[in-house]
């Protein structure tokens, strides 16, 4: 059962997707931008290391690479979900998104 | 709105898929991509409306009739333009997605306008050189506070010191909430990143 699944899987994102995020992220532009958003340089090691990972896995199958990559991607995740929102999200989307305007009724400010 | 002729094929599929709109920009590509995804294709004619405005005001949406309204008479750059579009889009994504409540729940629009400060490139280090805002460490934040408080105070009638209060209070949740960017875009490159993050979304998480 492990073996397929094993053959199925691939890195969340092609290699070079994350050696690009790497190269941003240590460049000038990006870390001007990050200490005018948060007062300190960014910490961009991680996707060095993912890239590396991520190589490991494409040239040698290394589940040992699979795994560093998917926790640091799965931290990714939850650093992403960290807040506690303030609305709660829909199930389905307005009923009213792709009904006709109303011609005669008067515009709501 | 810029038109582009000599279109090649993928060009012109692409724009069906913006539906006419692609040429805003790699922020809004992404937000249409992201409210066809969640049920909110948007169209041109159906939602967006040009119009004449009072005052400075640039933009706006209207939840009533699901429309963004583009005020032609204060817009005078493509620029400015496509961040106008990009702050209206930010908000329909949030009224796509979420159950926001804009008449009635001055804490949800506090939190959209937060977002779309935040997330439209408003509070770029160039747009706020332009306003003569000149600040550096953490600066960002300070402009998105003050102009998710100056859309409030807009809309609304209510207190600087009330609308001061709404924004301190979700402030820390809204300004990390990056959907459906995944990161602030602080350019046009920002941007190209988070929607080749967006077009491949559906590998990541399967991989996860």
């Amino acid at each position: 059962m492990d073996r397929p699944e094993e053959s199925r899987w691939r890195p969340p994102r092609v290699c070079e997707d994350y050696w690009t995020e790497f190269r941003h992220c240590k460049s000038l532009r990006n870390r001007f931008h990050h200490y005018y958003t948060y007062g300190a340089m960014p910490s961009c090691q991680q996707w060095n290391e993912d890239h590396n990972n991520c190589k490991q896995w494409e040239m040698h199958r290394s589940p040992e690479a699979k795994e560093a990559l998917q926790k640091s991607e799965r931290n990714r995740v939850a650093e992403q979900k960290n807040f506690t929102p303030v609305w709660q999200l829909r199930q389905e989307p307005p009923r009213d998104w792709h009904m006709p305007l109303n011609q005669e009724k008067p515009q709501d400010s | 709105m810029r038109t582009f002729p000599n279109y090649t094929m993928d060009q012109t599929k692409q724009e069906e898929e913006c539906g006419g709109l692609c040429a805003l920009g790699p922020y809004a590509k992404l937000l249409l991509g992201a409210m066809k995804n969640s049920g909110c294709k948007v169209f041109k004619e159906r939602h967006f409306s040009c119009e004449d405005c009072s005052g400075t005001v640039s933009g706006g949406f209207d939840a009533a009739s699901s429309q963004i309204v583009l005020c032609q008479n204060n817009i005078h750059q493509q620029s400015h333009m496509n961040r106008v579009v990009t702050h209206e889009l930010i908000h329909s994504f949030d009224h796509c997605r979420a159950h926001v409540d804009w008449f009635n729940n001055l804490r949800h629009l506090a939190c959209s306008e937060i977002r779309a400060a935040n997330l439209s490139g408003d509070c770029s280090f160039i747009n706020e050189v332009s306003r003569l805002n000149f600040g550096l460490k953490e600066h960002h934040q300070e402009c998105v506070r003050g102009r998710a408080l100056r859309s409030i105070l807009a809309v609304r009638k209510i207190s600087r010191e009330e609308a001061e209060k709404i924004v301190d209070e979700v402030f820390d949740s809204c300004f990390n909430d990056h959907a459906p960017f995944g990161r602030i875009p602080h350019s046009k490159e920002d941007a190209k990143f988070a929607y080749r993050d967006y077009m491949n979304k559906d590998r990541y998480y399967a991989n996860l």
